[in-house]
Order: C-alpha cells, then sequence, then structure tokens
C-alpha cells in the first residue's frame, strides 16, 4: 500500500452520493452537493488513481449460478501456511481466503453450482493441496447481511 | 433453487460495470454493438431482480478499518434467524451468515482496534438471548477477496432514467 491518502469533506460526500447511486453522473452529483462537474470528476479520478476508490457492480452469487456457499475452516499441518492459502486462493471455487487467528489456520468462503460440484472440488481440487491437516465445513444456510463497502483495493490493470 | 442465470449480454454488461460502474451507457452500447436502450434496459432489469447492486468501494485508508474478524456463534437452534437478525442489526458488523456446522452463525465486522472486537463478541453478541457461545479469530492476512461479488441483501432503489 502507497504513502497515506487523506480524503477531505469534498471527498467524503461524493463518495456518500456514489455509495446511494453509483451511476449517479457528474453532473448529478455536483448538483446535489454544490459543485461543479468538473470538480466530481477531477475528485473522483484523484480517490481512483491513489487506489483508495472503486465505483463497482457488485453481483449476486445467483447470478454466477452459485447457490451452494461453504465456509470452511482449515488447519495445515507440515507445511507454511501461507503456501497452503496461496494454493487454495488460485482455485476458482474458493471466492475468499484469509489467513486467521484462532483455532484454525485459513478460513475461506467456497462457492459451488450445486452439491453434485463438491465431490470434484474435493476429490479432485483439494485433495491436490499439500498440507491440509483438517478441512471444517459449514453449510451457508442464509445470508442475512453481507455489506462490505470497505475492501482491500487492487491496483488498476 | 431457481437461479436467475445471466445471458452472455448480460454478463458482458456486468464483467464492464464490475471494473467501473461509472461508464456510460453510450460507451457499454457501442462496446457491445448494441442500443443505449438495451443496455437502459438491461441495467434496469440486472437492478431490480437483486442481480447487481452499484457502490462505491473505498480502501483501508478511509475510516481505518483495516481488520477483518469473524465472530463465530453458537445459538439455540429454534431462535437462529431471529438472533441473526439483531446481530445483523448492530452497527459494525458487516455480514451474518447462518449456517450448518460447528456454529450456526457467523458474523464479520471491520474493525481497527480489538476492543472493537471484544465489546462487538463478548459484550453485545453474547449477552443476546439464545446465545451460548462465541468464538473469535481475526483475519491477519488476505489471500483472495472478491469484493465484485456479494449477497445483495437489500432491494436497490432503481433511479428512474439517467442521461
Amino acid at each position: 500500500m502507497s504513502q497515506v491518502f487523506s480524503f477531505d469533506a469534498t471527498d467524503v460526500a461524493i463518495i456518500r452520493e456514489l455509495r446511494a447511486n453509483g451511476r449517479a453522473n457528474n453532473q448529478q452529483i455536483a448538483e446535489k452537493l454544490g459543485l461543479t462537474a468538473t470538480t466530481v470528476s477531477t475528485r473522483i479520478r484523484r480517490m481512483e488513481d491513489a487506489d483508495q476508490l472503486r465505483v463497482v457492480a457488485v453481483s449476486d452469487f445467483s447470478a454466477h449460478g452459485f447457490n451452494v456457499l461453504l465456509r470452511i475452516s482449515v488447519s495445515v499441518d507440515g507445511r507454511p501456511a501461507s503456501e497452503v492459502a496461496n494454493e487454495l486462493g488460485a482455485l476458482p471455487e474458493v471466492v475468499a481466503a484469509h489467513m486467521v487467528t484462532g483455532g484454525y489456520d485459513i478460513d475461506m468462503l467456497v462457492a459451488l453450482h450445486d452439491f453434485d460440484d463438491l465431490s470434484e472440488f474435493l476429490l479432485d481440487k483439494l485433495s491436490g493441496v499439500r498440507g491440509i491437516r483438517t478441512l471444517t465445513p459449514a453449510i451457508v444456510v442464509d445470508i442475512i447481511k453481507y455489506q462490505f463497502d470497505v475492501a482491500p483495493i487492487e491496483g488498476k490493470a | 433453487m431457481a437461479s436467475p442465470q445471466l445471458d452472455t449480454l448480460d454478463t458482458q454488461l456486468v464483467d464492464m460495470l464490475a471494473r467501473d460502474a461509472r461508464v456510460s451507457n453510450r460507451r457499454i452500447a457501442a462496446e457491445l454493438g448494441v442500443t443505449e436502450g438495451t443496455v437502459r434496459g438491461r441495467i434496469k432489469r440486472l437492478q431490480q431482480d437483486g442481480l447487481i447492486a452499484f457502490t462505491a468501494i473505498t480502501g483501508f485508508q478511509l475510516g481505518h478499518r483495516a481488520r477483518l474478524a469473524f465472530i463465530n456463534v453458537q445459538a439455540d437452534v429454534d431462535r437462529v434467524r431471529e438472533v441473526a437478525q439483531v446481530i445483523a442489526d448492530i452497527p459494525g458488523v458487516n455480514a451474518v451468515l447462518i449456517t450448518m456446522g460447528q456454529f450456526n452463525i457467523t458474523a464479520m465486522c471491520l474493525i481497527d482496534d480489538l476492543d472493537v472486537l471484544v465489546e462487538l463478541a463478548s459484550d453485545q453478541i453474547l449477552s443476546i438471548n439464545g446465545v451460548h457461545h462465541v468464538e473469535t479469530s481475526i483475519a491477519v492476512k488476505t489471500i483472495k477477496y472478491n469484493a465484485r461479488m456479494a449477497k445483495i441483501t437489500k432491494p436497490e432503489v432503481v433511479p428512474d432514467d439517467e442521461d
């Protein structure tokens, strides 16, 4: 991560408008905040260029046909956990992977189209990753809330 | 489970908007070889069906909430949904999943300070009626995270015609 970027009140106001409607154009945001469209455009670009803002479409898991979500806690043995985590993260079914403190080493979220995909994922994919001692799965049966508007932002491709 | 699938044009549209949601309908139309009306109509339908939502994602430097923490909860089985809703309503909780496994609720939050986590887990959540046990774990390193895919839980208010 680069040097500390500072947001002023105008930046924060623009972000608030974008959170409410990411597709609002510069003119609409400018009118609401009493700014010029050029200022809005410049501010957004400045935050994007510093990798501190992305205005994006977020799509639902179901839009991708993922109807099964599993949260799997992984214990690692005989190999650095970061190596195992990197290999797991490279699997397309793994949508999130974190190294964690506590009873397990890695926490991951796995998205599958349906339960038929589970055997292939387990027997062909996970079994190829060395160092996994145990897998403790939890089947996600309902999502009550899922709102992340702060996230690690990757550099522009 | 019924899963509304995206067709090829939807997928291309979503891919473009996932990179930058501020691209104009005109540019999308030109790039995908369809009319602006089609683009506008498709976006509106995807929003109304809860398949996409537009948002602004900020980096960790705004608000400094830099660490993802998991709060795993064991709650009475017959009160899971009710307890999960109470947890979801706590300010600072970003996600709440009901699961079948060792725990039946997982809450996720972004914290900048361990005190916040202790307060959330050991004071607020553990004191909810029906909660028996709480365990926390903190993400010390993010290996993979895709902010562009999520569960869209609140119905998007679709603004009337733009541009």
